[in-house]
């Protein structure tokens, strides 16, 4: 029972991180409508940059998050203005090859400038476990959690106080109706892919001490993410939260207690996945 | 369809063309560019039907594997028609449970069926597992340039089976899948039908590419059979050199795979940047893909 | 005046003896081997450069990469052979790439100098080949080695449960069965499981091997895994006496990390080695790309070459077979100790170069790594139970 418990828990841990990377997936699919397959690279993005500041000028992650959110949707806005705008009235397939060309770009860039090595950011608190009864925390994976929570309820908050944030909610339900909005469209849509690359960044400040920091670290993510997407439904941001949940809670439980299970752990996740679809495909029939 | 008759003419003669000391290289490359254009036109023709799938990795892996384990019991041609067969039963398990899915669900559903794959060609006892799996050159290594008129016949196959669902009026339906579910019904089309006879034709095609893949890589691991890269190359390659076509994907194959191994040789460190560079600009810039470059049209 | 003209003879009479040679290298510069690879390349192209200005013979490398892709290494190879005309090859790093290079290598005939490679399908391959040098142990030596290891653990430390996590792929799945076999043999009781290299999520399989109150924890996988191992044993309060790491290279780095404090891994080759040879190349590395390496595939490609060079000179000759008979029976001092090439234990290769002999398991401890065993090699002794047990 207390196993049990306690994989839940692992389970519920890991959830947050890819809710929050998932989340951002969400917000440029189902806001910009566009496929970007360079969305972990953002995360890289995040997870160098705070390697980088810890290696060079010892700042502490916890400060480096709130630079890794600026600095991503900079380059995320910059990346929308320079590289998506263009091929948004262009066929599906052709924003996606452009996504694909850039997340090769990008990860062989990185390759080229700091090598194949997997970078460390090791704080003196990387390995402090908080011990709950017979339950054990680790320390920095709870605040991952605890910071993802916080981030996805910030941004409910904002997509549902906020004028701008109702834009956005507007435009996701409806892309076909920017014009009604007038100028705002625009705005929209850089402000979420804006986003949608800084909640990346910012996972993956907590990814490079959870994990590490390699120009292959993104991609891993951006597979996950697009399953929780898919899981949850296109365009239904409210839903990567439990989708999130499903899947990690699969992965940890499988990783326990099916034999061997460490191994299959990645066929279980798209299992489910598949599952999941095919189930939503035969109830709509 | 002069473009078409070009290559195929130019790749059935490569190997008597003067190339002097870069023959065996060029036949190399040669040979690798026509599996994995096949491979794109399978797609690609799968695409006409409106379907994006990320499955083509799995169906190039089944092709191989099932020629690879059953080589050593079988001639080389029932082996490589076995492993195509396989192939195309993984397509009409996965067609039937996951056609009605749209657009990107389709996609990740495609995904995920090949990632169980491939952690099933991983696990399972007979496939060698994660270490691989040893495979025997085409009739036992007797005629030299055997893998590679495998590999041109794979190409003919493939061109045929594009050049035909494009010029029949397998097309229209085709097409009209794509465009528009609801009206191909209405236009009588069956839907279903013609989307999993797409998916099907696409992933025999798929395998045969794998199978002789395995007869001239000589080894087979669960990690580069079934790889995502692959998948993806598919459709990269098609989208780069003109989508809907035969012509496309046989420029795009030639230019990408060529591309490929030219920067590898002559940029070493840090070509993929430079290849990934060039697929950005390309999208920016040639957004018919190269096709659209020449004047082509897109089907 | 006698000087000058014997000085004179011997400078002409050495020039008339200079071979000159063009040497194929393939590794992997790009792909999950490059580290790797580019340590190796580093070593060869020092040992080269030495060579060449020892003035008695001059190689020529052409340098390709393999992409540790068989589709990508096959027509590389074939560019080396047809292109470049080489006769001699070095390269071989990543198993799977060394065995698709089975066939056009016994199809084109060259000396084939192996760097790497340690699974022994490979060996099975080149069984038969006449110019094949292995110069890395195979997969069954490093077992052999790591089961020593094992051995004086249970002797001398009483170490009776031994929990394995091992990654999934050929790396880590290669000697699973042999390992489990012979540490029961060995008297010891033993849980195995494996995981998938990367994904950095150990707290499920850790936390079930906390129920087994494993005296050892031993990993197999990769470089990737080490800081996560390290961090979540710790997270789920599982207190092993010994860490105890088999990746082919650790992470840049971990030894400043506190949690690698006491962590025991194998490796072939330390910078910090005290032997002639080893000490003579980290200086010369040093000297070269400005910095000390950490990889052991470096001095593995600076012997390669230099044991060439050496063979070339006593063949006086260009011509494969001459060097690869100089080779074949020639001993030198290497920074891993001395070399000479006999067949394997399995007698399926003719020239293997060296053995379980090189392994050492080093000790992080306080920031730097310090070899423990086997006694002879040890600095300092070991420390068992690790402070991740003590705490």
């Amino acid at each position: 029972m207390e196993l049990f418990a306690q994989t839940l828990l692992n389970g519920v841990l890991m959830a947050g991180v890819y809710a929050l990377v998932a989340t951002g997936l969400a917000l440029s699919l189902g806001v910009v409508g566009i496929v970007n397959f360079a969305h972990g690279e953002f995360l890289m993005l995040g997870a160098y940059l705070s390697y980088l500041l810890f290696a060079f000028r010892g700042v502490d992650p916890l400060l480096s998050l709130g630079l890794a959110f600026l600095a991503a949707f900079l380059v995320g806005a910059l990346t929308y203005h320079g590289l998506i705008r263009p091929v948004l009235k262009a066929p599906e397939l052709n924003q996606m090859l452009l996504t694909f060309g850039l997340s090769v770009f990008l990860q062989n860039l990185a390759l080229l400038l700091f090598g194949a090595d997997t970078r460390v950011v090791a704080p003196p608190y990387q390995a402090a476990t908080l011990a709950l009864g017979p339950f054990f925390l680790g320390a920095v994976p709870l605040g991952a959690f605890l910071l993802s929570l916080a981030l996805l309820l910030l941004l409910q908050l904002f997509l549902t106080r906020s004028r701008l944030g109702l834009a956005v909610r507007a435009v996701a339900q409806n892309r076909l109706a920017p014009g009604l909005l007038g100028i705002e469209a625009e705005a929209v849509y850089l402000l979420a892919f804006g986003l949608s690359a800084a909640l990346a960044g910012v996972a993956g400040v907590m990814l490079s001490v959870m994990l590490y920091a390699s120009p292959t670290v993104g991609f891993l993510f951006t597979l996950k993410s697009f399953a929780i997407v898919a899981l949850a439904g296109l365009g239904n941001l409210k839903g990567v939260i439990p989708a999130a949940l499903v899947l990690a809670l699969a992965e940890a439980l499988v990783s326990t207690y099916v034999p061997g299970g460490g191994g299959l752990v990645e066929a279980v996740f798209f299992l489910v996945l598949f599952l999941a679809l095919v189930g939503r495909v035969w109830r709509a029939a | 369809m002069r473009g078409v008759f070009a290559f195929l003419l130019l790749f059935a003669l490569l190997p008597f063309l003067p190339l002097g000391v870069w023959r065996a290289f060029l036949l190399d490359v040669g040979l690798f560019v026509l599996l994995f254009t096949a491979l794109a036109l399978s797609w690609d023709l799968v695409a006409r039907t409106g379907q994006l799938s990320l499955a083509h990795g799995a169906f190039f892996g089944l092709g191989a594997y099932g020629t690879g384990l059953l080589l050593p019991h079988v001639g080389t041609l029932p082996a490589l028609a076995l492993g195509a067969l396989l192939a195309g039963l993984g397509a009409l398990l996965l067609g039937s449970v996951t056609l009605r899915l749209h657009g990107l669900y389709f996609a990740i559903a495609s995904l995920a069926f090949s990632e169980v794959l491939r952690t099933l060609a991983l696990k399972l006892p007979f496939t060698g597992g994660p270490i691989g799996l040893p495979v025997p050159p085409p009739f036992g290594g007797s005629w030299p340039l055997a893998s590679y008129y495998l590999a041109f016949a794979v190409l003919l196959l493939a061109v045929g089976l594009s050049l035909w669902a494009e010029k029949s009026p397998f097309r229209l339906a085709q097409a009209a899948c794509r465009q528009s579910e609801a009206v191909a019904r209405v236009l009588g089309v069956r839907v279903v039908r013609v989307k999993l006879l797409s998916l099907f034709l696409g992933s025999l095609v798929a395998g045969l590419s794998g199978g002789v893949y395995a007869m001239k890589a000589l080894f087979l691991s669960p990690y580069e059979a079934f790889s995502l890269a692959r998948a993806v190359e598919a459709l990269v390659i098609p989208i780069f050199g003109g989508l809907y076509t035969t012509l496309g994907p046989l420029l795009g194959g030639v230019v990408l795979v060529g591309l490929e191994q030219a920067l590898r040789l002559w940029i070493q460190e840090g070509y993929l940047v430079v290849y990934g560079a060039l697929l950005v600009l390309a999208i920016l810039f040639l957004p018919k893909g190269l096709l659209g470059l020449l004047g082509g049209r897109r089907g | 005046m006698k000087k000058l003209l014997v000085g004179l003879a011997l400078m002409v009479g050495s020039a008339l003896a200079q071979t000159q040679l063009k040497v194929g290298v393939i590794l992997p510069l790009s792909g999950p081997s490059a580290v790797a690879g580019k340590a190796a390349l580093n070593g060869i192209q020092l040992a080269a450069d030495e060579a060449n200005a020892g003035g008695k013979v001059r190689l020529e490398l052409v340098v390709v990469d393999d992409g540790t892709d068989p589709s990508k290494a096959v027509p590389a190879f074939t560019k080396l052979m047809t292109v470049d005309r080489v006769d001699i090859v070095i390269g071989g790093l990543a198993s799977g790439v060394t065995f698709a290079l089975s066939g056009p290598v016994k199809q084109y005939r060259p000396l084939f100098l192996a760097i790497g490679a340690a699974s022994s399908v490979v060996e099975q391959a080149f069984e038969g080949y006449p110019l094949f040098f292995h110069y890395h142990p195979w997969d069954y030596h490093n077992v052999a080695a790591a089961l020593q290891f094992f051995q004086y653990l249970n002797r001398e430390h009483g170490a009776k449960k031994v929990a394995i996590l091992y990654e999934d792929g050929p790396f880590g799945s290669a000697g699973i069965k042999v390992y489990q076999e012979q540490l029961k043999k060995l008297g010891y009781e033993v849980q195995a499981e494996p995981y998938k290299t990367g994904s950095g999520q150990f707290t499920p399989i850790l936390t079930r091997f906390r129920a087994f109150r494993p005296d050892i924890l031993y990993w197999i996988g990769y470089d990737v895994d080490a800081l996560p191992i390290a961090a979540q044993t710790r997270q789920v309060g599982l207190r092993p006496k010994l860490i105890y790491g088999a990746p082919p290279s650790w992470p840049v780095g971990f030894e400043k990390n506190p949690l690698s404090q006491d962590v025991v891994g194998m490796t072939a080759w330390l910078p910090t080695l005290t032997n002639l040879e080893s000490r003579r190349f980290v200086e010369a590395y040093r000297k070269k790309y400005g910095e000390v390496t950490e990889e052991y595939m470096a001095p593995m490609g600076y012997v390669i070459v230099k044991s060439l060079a050496l063979a070339v000179e006593r063949a006086g000759s260009a011509d494969k077979n001459r060097i690869a008979e100089a080779l074949a029976s020639l001993t030198m001092d290497t920074p891993f100790g001395p070399l000479s090439f006999k067949p394997s234990d399995t007698g399926k290769t003719r020239y293997q170069g060296f053995g379980p002999e090189i392994w050492l398991q080093i000790q992080y401890i306080q920031g730097t790594r310090r070899p423990v065993f086997p006694k002879e090699k040890a600095s300092v002794p070991l420390r068992y139970p690790g402070e991740y047990y003590l705490r």
